[in-house]
C-alpha cells in the first residue's frame, strides 16, 4: 500500500509563558491519502490555522514550540529539514492556499511574475517553459484568457479571480498536497462555488490531497469526504462528512450543524446557536474543554480528558458521545 | 416605473428611481431602484459583490448624493431635508457594518464608544446616558464589565454585538446591517442572528438586511429584493422568493446557494470577468448576457418592472420582477 500523501503524527504547538504552557494543538494525527479531500473544522481560534502553518514549518523559530513525531509527504518526514531543504519542499510537495488572496500576493507583481517565480524555484527549465507552464496553470483554474490574467497586477482582479490566481500559484508545481486555510471565506456563494469546484478539478487531475481548513461545515461538504472537527487545539470527531451530516456523535459537532441556516420553502424555525464562546488557551478548562458549554455534560467530562476513541472509522473523544 | 404597492400604511422608508454613479457618471452604482421598506419588517437585499447593495445603503443615510430619484423616511425626502431635520432622521436610521475589528475604534472603550451618539444627539443628560449605554449592552448580552474595555479585548463576536449595541442607542426606526455576519464564524453568526431577531421583536424595529448569503436571508428576511448590476430585478415576500423565484437570475442564486452544480457550462465566469456597465448603456436587460432563458427581445428592450401576482389570489404581497418572460402577465405595459 502507498504511504499517505500526508501523514502528520503527534502534532503540538504550544507557547511558553511567564504564565505557564499554552497549548494551542494538543497531540492530533491524521493522514489524507491521494486524491482525497479532507476537511478541517471548528471555530476561529481553535487552532486550525497555528495546524497548518505548523505542517509547512512556517511558524517563526523562536517564542512559539512544535513537537511531533513526524509530517510525512509520500513517506518522506518534512518536520526534520532545515530552511534551505524546506524551501525545497514547499511550493514544489506541498502548497498552501491562504485565506487573504489581498494581502498574501505581492502588488507589485503582476500575476504572471509571481507564478513563474514559484516554478522557478523547483525547476531548472528555460524562460519559455516556466511562461509556458505558467499560463497552463492559469488555464488548469478556468481562466479562458490567461495572457491577460498574467499581465495583471493583484489590484486590478476581482477577490474571486485573485483567489483563483493563488490556486494557480499553488498548484503549478503539481504539489501531492495543498493545505487551503478558509480559501472561500471572504466569497460570494456563486464564487464560492467556482473556486470549490475548480479545487475538485485539480485534486481529481492531479490526484492531489488536500487539507481543506474552514469554520464552515457546509462548504466542508461541497469539496471533502472526510472531515475532523477541532476544538481548543483537540481533534473531537474524525468520520466522513456524510455521516457527521447524517448522525454527528459529539456534541459539539452536532452544535456546529445547528448553527448552519438552511434554505427551505417555508422560513425556517430559528437557528440554534452554541452558548457561550471558545476559551481563550490561557484559560482552557481542565477535561474535556467542551465541558462548560456542553448540554450533556457530566461530572466525569469535566476531570478526565475523552480520547479520541476510533470505532467503525469513526473517531469521537467524548464520554457521552449521541 | 414606480412599485406597485399594495394600499395600506405607508411604508417607513421608500426609495422612488434611486440612481448614483461613481466616476463623473462613468460607472452606475445603482440604476432606477425603487424599495419600499414597511415597518417592523426586516428587507433582504442580495446580490453578488459589486451589485450596488452597499451603495443603496450609504444613500439611505445621505452619505452620498445620487444622481436622480428620492428616498422618503416618514414620507420625507431626505435628500430635501435641512441639515438639523437630516441629523434628527439620521438619529432614526442607524448602520451596522461587516468587520467589527475595523468599524469600532481601537482608543475608544466601550463606554465611550456608546456614549458617542447619546451625546452627539444631545439625547438626555450624563446620567440618563450613562444608564442607557448600561441598559442596551445587557440588550445584546455583555455583561457591564465590558464598559471599561477596549474592543480589542473582546472576540469578534462580541465585537459585533457592541457594534449593534451602538447602533440601537439611540432607539432607531431603522436598522441597516450591512453584511453584518458575514465575516462571522458560523457558531457565532448564529448568535448574531438570534440576537437580531429578538431585537426586532423586541423594539419592532425595521431592518434593512443587506447579505449575499441566501441562507442567511432565509433566517431573517421577510421581504427579499435581488440586486445585479445596480438594478433591482425581483422584489417579494421572502416565503414567495424561495418557494417560486421568478427571475432567471434569482433562480440561478438559489441554485448556487444551495450547492448544485452550476446551470450554465460557459457562463461559469461571467461573475469573475464581467465588465462594469457604464451609464449609457441601458436598452436591453442587465442580466441579458448570461441569462438561460433569454430571448431576441432581451437585447433590444429593458423589461420594465411588472407586478405579476396581480392576478393569482391569497397573495402575500406584490411579487415584482424585471423580466420579459412575464411580459403577458400585465398586458399592455409597453
Amino acid at each position: 500500500m502507498n504511504p499517505a500523501a500526508l501523514k502528520v503524527n503527534n502534532l503540538s504547538v504550544w507557547f511558553e509563558t511567564g504564565a505557564g504552557r499554552l497549548s494551542v494543538v494538543d497531540q492530533i494525527s491524521f493522514s489524507i491519502n491521494a486524491g482525497d479531500a479532507t476537511g478541517l473544522v471548528g471555530e476561529s481560534g481553535c487552532g486550525k490555522t497555528m495546524t497548518s502553518m505548523a505542517i509547512l514549518g512556517l511558524l517563526p523559530a523562536s517564542g512559539v514550540n512544535v513537537s511531533s513525531d513526524g509530517i510525512e509527504i509520500n513517506g518522506r518526514d518534512i518536520s526534520t529539514l532545515n530552511p534551505a531543504q524546506r524551501r525545497a519542499v514547499l511550493g514544489r510537495d506541498i502548497a498552501m492556499v491562504f485565506q487573504q488572496p489581498a494581502t498574501a500576493l505581492d502588488p507589485v507583481f503582476t500575476m504572471g511574475q509571481q507564478i513563474s517565480a514559484v516554478y522557478r524555484r523547483h525547476t531548472g527549465d528555460s524562460k519559455q517553459q516556466v511562461r509556458k507552464k505558467m499560463l497552463d496553470a492559469l488555464e488548469r483554474v478556468g481562466f479562458s484568457q490567461a495572457e491577460d490574467i498574467a499581465a495583471s497586477y493583484p489590484h486590478e482582479l476581482s477577490g474571486g479571480m485573485r483567489q483563483l490566481a493563488m490556486i494557480a500559484m499553488a498548484t503549478v508545481c503539481k504539489p501531492a498536497v495543498i493545505i487551503a486555510d478558509e480559501p472561500t471565506t471572504a466569497l460570494d456563494n456563486s464564487t464560492r462555488a467556482l473556486i470549490l469546484e475548480q479545487l475538485k478539478r485539480l485534486q481529481k487531475q492531479n490526484q492531489t490531497a488536500i487539507l481543506f481548513v474552514s469554520h464552515d461545515l457546509s462548504v466542508v461538504r461541497q469539496l471533502c469526504r472526510d472531515v475532523m472537527v477541532m476544538y481548543c487545539g483537540r481533534l473531537l470527531e474524525v468520520t466522513d462528512c456524510q455521516s457527521l451530516f447524517a448522525n454527528a456523535r459529539h456534541p459539539y459537532s452536532a452544535g456546529l450543524l445547528s448553527c448552519i441556516p438552511q434554505i427551505s420553502d417555508k422560513r425556517p424555525a430559528p437557528v440554534k446557536s452554541i452558548p457561550g464562546q471558545i476559551p481563550t488557551p490561557a484559560d482552557l478548562p481542565s477535561g474535556c474543554h467542551f465541558a462548560p458549554r456542553c448540554s450533556r455534560v457530566e461530572a466525569h467530562c469535566r476531570t478526565t480528558v475523552p480520547e479520541l476513541d476510533y470505532a467503525n472509522g469513526r473517531g469521537v473523544a467524548c464520554f457521552r458521545p449521541l | 416605473m414606480s412599485m406597485p404597492e399594495k394600499v395600506n400604511r405607508p411604508p417607513l422608508l421608500e426609495i422612488r428611481d434611486l440612481s448614483l454613479s461613481f466616476h463623473q457618471h462613468r460607472q452606475l452604482a445603482v440604476d432606477r431602484v425603487s424599495l419600499n421598506i414597511a415597518a417592523g419588517r426586516t428587507l433582504g437585499l442580495v446580490g453578488a459583490s459589486g451589485a450596488g447593495k452597499s451603495s443603496v445603503a450609504r444613500a439611505i443615510l445621505r452619505l452620498v448624493e445620487p444622481d436622480l430619484g428620492e428616498i422618503l423616511f416618514k414620507g420625507e425626502n431626505i435628500y430635501r431635508m435641512n441639515p438639523q431635520d437630516l441629523k434628527t432622521t439620521r438619529q432614526r436610521i442607524q448602520l451596522v457594518f461587516q468587520d467589527p475589528s475595523v468599524s469600532l475604534s481601537p482608543r475608544r472603550t466601550v463606554e465611550q464608544t456608546l456614549l458617542e451618539p447619546l451625546q452627539h444627539f444631545a439625547i438626555g443628560d450624563a446620567d440618563h446616558q450613562l444608564k442607557k449605554a448600561r441598559q442596551i449592552l445587557q440588550t445584546v448580552g455583555l455583561d457591564q464589565g465590558a464598559l471599561q474595555r477596549y474592543p480589542h479585548q473582546f472576540s469578534s463576536g462580541q465585537q459585533q454585538r457592541i457594534a449593534i449595541a451602538r447602533a440601537l442607542v439611540t432607539n432607531p426606526d431603522l436598522l441597516i446591517a450591512d453584511e453584518a455576519v458575514s465575516s462571522l464564524d458560523v457558531s457565532i453568526q448564529a448568535q448574531i442572528l438570534q440576537l437580531i431577531q429578538k431585537l426586532q421583536k423586541d423594539f419592532g424595529i425595521s431592518i434593512l438586511f443587506i447579505s449575499h448569503d441566501l441562507a442567511v436571508i432565509r433566517q431573517i428576511a421577510d421581504d427579499v429584493a435581488v440586486m445585479y448590476q445596480g438594478q433591482v430585478l425581483e422584489q417579494c415576500p421572502a416565503d414567495q422568493f424561495f418557494s417560486e423565484p421568478a427571475h432567471p437570475y434569482s433562480r440561478y442564486l438559489l441554485s448556487f446557494a444551495q450547492g448544485k452544480t452550476p446551470i450554465n457550462r460557459s457562463g461559469d465566469k461571467w461573475y469573475l470577468e464581467r465588465g462594469r456597465r457604464s451609464a449609457s448603456n441601458t436598452s436591453n436587460c442587465v442580466f441579458a448576457g448570461f441569462c438561460q432563458e433569454k430571448m431576441g427581445l432581451c437585447d433590444k428592450l429593458e423589461p420594465a418592472m411588472h407586478d405579476i401576482q396581480l392576478k393569482k389570489q391569497h397573495a402575500l404581497g406584490p411579487h415584482c420582477v424585471k423580466c420579459h418572460l412575464y411580459d403577458e402577465v400585465k398586458v399592455n405595459d409597453h
